[in-house]
């Protein structure tokens, strides 16, 4: 229910949601009027609103520049906001939001793809691009989450796992086509400078048609606070009016996105900050919440406009308002109420155990061998397609680090997505959402950008203690819950989302370092060299090591915390180290193969659908098949286009989406 | 090794065997041809001087986006292509087994693995604080002297010097307008280009002005929104290309159209010009630019 699922304030409340209105319209105005009286005074200020007969620049800025701005920030913030009441009443989820439910990525995606393959689609119609595009992945995150009832926790990770996606596509995207697209990276991180007021005509109809709708929806859309069994004894169809409300918010996302980009967690935050204010009804929670997302983003973006003058480079709007709603998403964690207490579904179907297990995995090993002897000595050069000798030291001196390195990631990964898998028991966790790779990958971005020539050594320290930072801020919020496994990866969804849009900041600027960071995070094995090799492997030998004796912990941890209890395991400990093994794991992976693996997800997968399922077996059987998996999705990479490289990461989450959307039925 | 390889290399390609004899011979002749080393560059800055040196190199990064991007001096179709940039096709690169390999300090983490195939010589443009001309030159002398083309590297430097001081002379007005040389990343955002990049230099030797004196980043520009050019008493120069739609959008800016209006006469167009280059780049866009005044004054 969505009004239970925040907890209820207490009784002395001094924040109503006209309070909070007044406030930020009195700091925004402020701000506004301080604008105005330091340029052209306040009379002619606001004068320039309506007319532009004066010849001065600053009246001509001020109307086809200020003003359009200023009008855009406050119809950009309140559609989105009101787009993200919508999804969180119809979704009765607190945390859905046009960004956690990958319309903005879909959209961008969609852009990005319509200006290197037809660009006459823009010129006819940015905003059915972005619609079609925000569609479909509000589709796949449906189709995710179809099986589960729509349950909130099971909507928000899918939408991570398409924003994931679809993130990796558009890297591929970057990668080989930097030049062309470095129009879209600002776009993609939302800004709102203005030249005419021919986008603000453009949104304000549609905001109002958005507007019009909500209202009329209003009365149904509010049986939907009652059970789902009482709302169909109402007589409301369900689905028809489900389909209706998340239609209009998404056409009121596709908008707004068209014409500014992606405006990260307005649609978020405004929702939620009114509802702990008070807000109840579903009318006042529309009116409150679009009236505060508007201003919310005007005022931010007053600030911004203010204050970041002084670099050589645009700092945009929608990435820093997602940059700031990241930390306000961690607030909230703890304050929500998550019906944790429930016992998790079993996670999967439950699948047949394979008859000799021993025998299996002996199989696999045997595949992974074969695959290591066809990446070693198979490959294309300068004459074509080439089958070296295993002798050929100046050929394999290039390919064997590659490849150990290959293995051992795959392998790390897979261990991790085991571990947090039965952890959780939930079947699409995977360590990319614990957002440990976000903050190794924010770390590393900042070392990139802030030392001059950056040596290998000093990338692989930052990128150590980002993941230890990450792994701090996992624990320092999730200590007081005891480790419950949904609030541990919205946790990672927030992380995550800091990631993406410091990411978008830093490539916006189109700086050509911008390239470099593309590299990295697209995850190759290409900077791995003898040494590192070594590293990885020797790590993912030993933490495959430590993870062995924790299966016990694995096989009961999945039946409840009641069960595990009752069995004297101390929960705490249990997961705190089962965290930390995790945590290891995906920093040492993704070091080398970037954030952006699906390896974590797929391989413990495939393994259970294989027949490993109690915990000893299933380790060993995703361990075999992640290292198989990265060691074929590296030589793939390296031959597919050749002489260029898709990076591995990059090729085993394609090939790792490709694969959840096709186990979908099976969740 | 290097002078067998050329010879059947080219000989393939053009030459059947009687002519080969003949081929070897006029590589004698000309001695600086022949003994110039293999190198391989991932940076097309170095690329285009290498060029411009009539010592191509045998390999660069991402040569179809070269053509693209930085189009003239164009590269032989011999030329091999490394992939990405940032990250070229190691064992393709060892398989051709140049001599040395060029790279700008973008580039420095991948120097540990490229020195186990050739000598790697890390060269710098654009290094924040120095002059961007004389580091251009001090940059043609560096990649000539490892090609040993020294009096090539000289004659190109004076030959580009003289030809912009001719057009400054002879093509250019005294009063000539300062100009805003903008770059289109959307509808609402343009790269300004200044201080410490290609173009400033330029307009420096041509003794013209930039109307733009704000900050520039490590390259030599800054992105702003378009509110941004407005009040700058200056002529616009647009460098192609335009992105999609892009042109359709700003015939309906109102901002856009006023700044016109205001600026010193109908914005001119260039042809895309390598923002990040050399010398090669350095003339290509002083030979438009004014090409692209005087087209203007004769109508």
């Amino acid at each position: 229910m969505t009004a239970d699922a925040l907890p209820h304030t207490t009784p002395r409340r001094r924040l109503t949601p006209g309070r909070a209105c007044l406030l930020l319209g009195l700091l925004s105005a402020g701000l506004a009027l301080a604008h105005l009286h330091a340029g052209p005074g306040l009379t002619a200020g606001l004068a320039s609103l309506v007319n532009i007969s004066s010849a001065s620049t600053e009246a001509l800025v001020l109307h086809f520049a200020w003003w359009p701005r200023l009008a855009m920030a406050l119809m950009a913030g309140g559609g989105l906001a009101l787009a993200g009441v919508l999804m969180q009443q119809v979704l009765r989820n607190p945390l859905a939001a046009p960004t956690t439910l990958g319309v903005a990525s879909g959209a961008n995606l969609a852009l990005m793809a319509a200006s290197l393959l037809a660009p006459g689609l823009l010129v006819l119609g940015r905003e059915w691009v972005a619609l079609a595009g925000g569609g479909l992945a509000m589709g796949l995150v449906f189709a995710l989450a179809w099986r589960r009832g729509l349950s909130p926790m099971v909507v928000v990770l899918g939408g991570l796992v398409v924003n994931l996606y679809f993130g990796a596509l558009a890297m591929v995207l970057l990668l080989f086509h930097q030049e062309a697209l470095k129009g879209m990276l600002i776009w993609g991180a939302g800004s709102l400078s203005q030249n005419g007021w021919q986008d603000a005509a453009f949104l304000a109809p549609r905001l109002a048609l958005g507007m019009l709708g909500a209202a009329w929806l209003l009365r149904p859309l509010a049986v939907l606070e009652l059970d789902e069994a009482g709302a169909r004894s109402l007589g409301v169809s369900l689905k028809w009016l489900r389909l209706g409300g998340l239609g209009l918010a998404v056409f009121l996302t596709g908008c707004v996105v068209s014409v500014v980009g992606v405006i990260g967690f307005i649609g978020l935050a405004a929702p939620n900050i009114v509802r702990l204010a008070g807000a109840r009804r579903l009318g006042t929670r529309l009116l409150w919440s679009t009236l505060l997302g508007a201003l919310l983003l005007a005022t931010t973006d007053q600030l911004l406009q203010r204050y970041s003058g002084i670099l050589p480079t645009l700092i945009p709007t929608g990435a820093t308002t997602a940059a700031l709603g990241a930390p306000l998403l961690l607030w909230l964690i703890p304050r929500l109420r998550l019906h944790g207490s429930a016992p998790p579904r079993p996670s999967g179907t439950p699948t047949a155990r394979h008859a000799a297990p021993r025998r299996l995995a002996a199989g696999l090993a045997l595949a992974l061998i074969a695959v290591v002897v066809i990446g070693a000595l198979a490959g294309q050069g300068a004459a074509g397609w080439q089958w070296a000798s295993p002798l050929d030291g100046e050929l394999l001196q290039w390919r064997l680090p590659r490849l150990a390195a290959a293995a051992g990631c795959g392998l790390m990964l897979a261990i991790a997505g085991t571990l947090i898998q039965r952890l959780t028991a939930n079947p699409m966790a995977s360590p990319e959402i614990l957002g440990i790779s976000g903050g190794s990958a924010i770390a590393l971005m900042g070392a990139i950008f802030l030392i001059p020539a950056p040596s290998n050594p000093m990338l692989v320290g930052a990128g150590v203690l980002g993941a230890l930072a990450a792994l701090a801020v996992l624990v320092m919020v999730n200590r007081k819950s005891g480790f419950q496994p949904e609030r541990l990866l919205l946790t990672g969804v927030a992380i995550t989302a800091l990631f993406e849009a410091i990411k978008a900041i830093l490539l916006a600027g189109g700086d050509p370092r911008g390239q470099q960071v593309i590299a990295w995070l697209s995850g190759s094995t290409y900077y791995v060299d003898t040494a590192s090799a070594l590293t990885v492997t020797g790590a993912a030998l030993v933490l495959a090591l430590l993870a062995a004796p924790l299966a016990r912990w694995l096989d009961i941890l999945p039946l409840g915390a009641a069960t595990a209890a009752s069995l004297g395991i101390d929960l705490r400990r249990a997961r705190l180290s089962l965290l930390l093994l995790v945590a290891l794991l995906t920093a040492a992976a993704t070091l080398v193969v970037g954030p952006l693996s699906f390896v974590g997800l797929l391989a413990p997968h495939m393994a259970r659908l294989m027949g490993f399922t109690r915990a000893r077996a299933h380790l060993a059987g995703a361990a075999l098949t992640g290292a198989t998996l990265m060691v074929l999705a590296d030589w793939l990479g390296r031959q597919l286009l050749f002489p260029q490289e898709i990076p591995a990461g990059l090729v085993a989450s394609l090939l790792g989406g490709a694969y959840f959307m096709w186990g979908l039925r099976r969740l | 090794m290097s002078l067998p390889y050329r010879l059947r290399h080219r000989a393939s390609r053009w030459l059947a065997g009687p002519f080969l004899m003949l081929l070897a011979l006029l590589l004698h002749a000309l001695p600086a041809l022949a003994e110039s080393p293999r190198l391989a560059t991932l940076d097309w800055t170095l690329a285009e001087t290498l060029s411009a040196l009539d010592t191509p190199p045998v390999a660069v990064g991402q040569v179809d986006a070269y053509h693209a991007w930085v189009r003239e001096p164009a590269l032989p179709s011999s030329v091999t292509d490394l992939g990405l940039r940032t990250q070229p096709n190691l064992e393709l690169l060892a398989s051709l087994d140049p001599e040395r390999i060029l790279v700008t300090p973008m580039f420095s983490n991948l120097t540990p693995r490229l020195e186990r195939i050739a000598p790697v010589e890390n060269l710098a443009l654009y290094t924040p604080g120095r002059d961007t001309w004389t580091e251009m030159r001090e940059l043609t002398h560096q990649v000539a002297a490892l090609v040993d083309r020294d009096a090539a590297a000289t004659r190109l430097i004076e030959d580009t010097e003289a030809h912009l001081e001719h057009l400054k002379q002879e093509r250019l007005d005294d009063d000539a307008p300062p100009l805003l040389v903008v770059q289109f990343m959307d509808a609402r955002h343009v790269r300004v280009f200044g201080d410490n990049g290609l173009y400033q230099a330029v307009l420096d030797r041509l003794g013209l002005d930039n109307a733009w004196t704000g900050t520039t980043n490590a390259w030599g520009f800054s992105l702003v929104a378009i509110e941004a050019l407005a009040g700058l008493d200056a002529r616009l120069v647009v460098v192609e290309p335009y992105p999609a739609g892009v042109r359709a959008t700003l015939s309906e800016s109102g901002l856009w159209q006023r700044l016109i209006e205001r600026s010193r006469g109908e914005p001119l167009t260039l042809a895309p010009v390598w923002s990040f280059g050399a010398l090669p780049s350095a003339r290509r866009f002083a030979d438009q630019l004014v090409g692209a005044l005087e087209n203007d004054d004769d109508r």
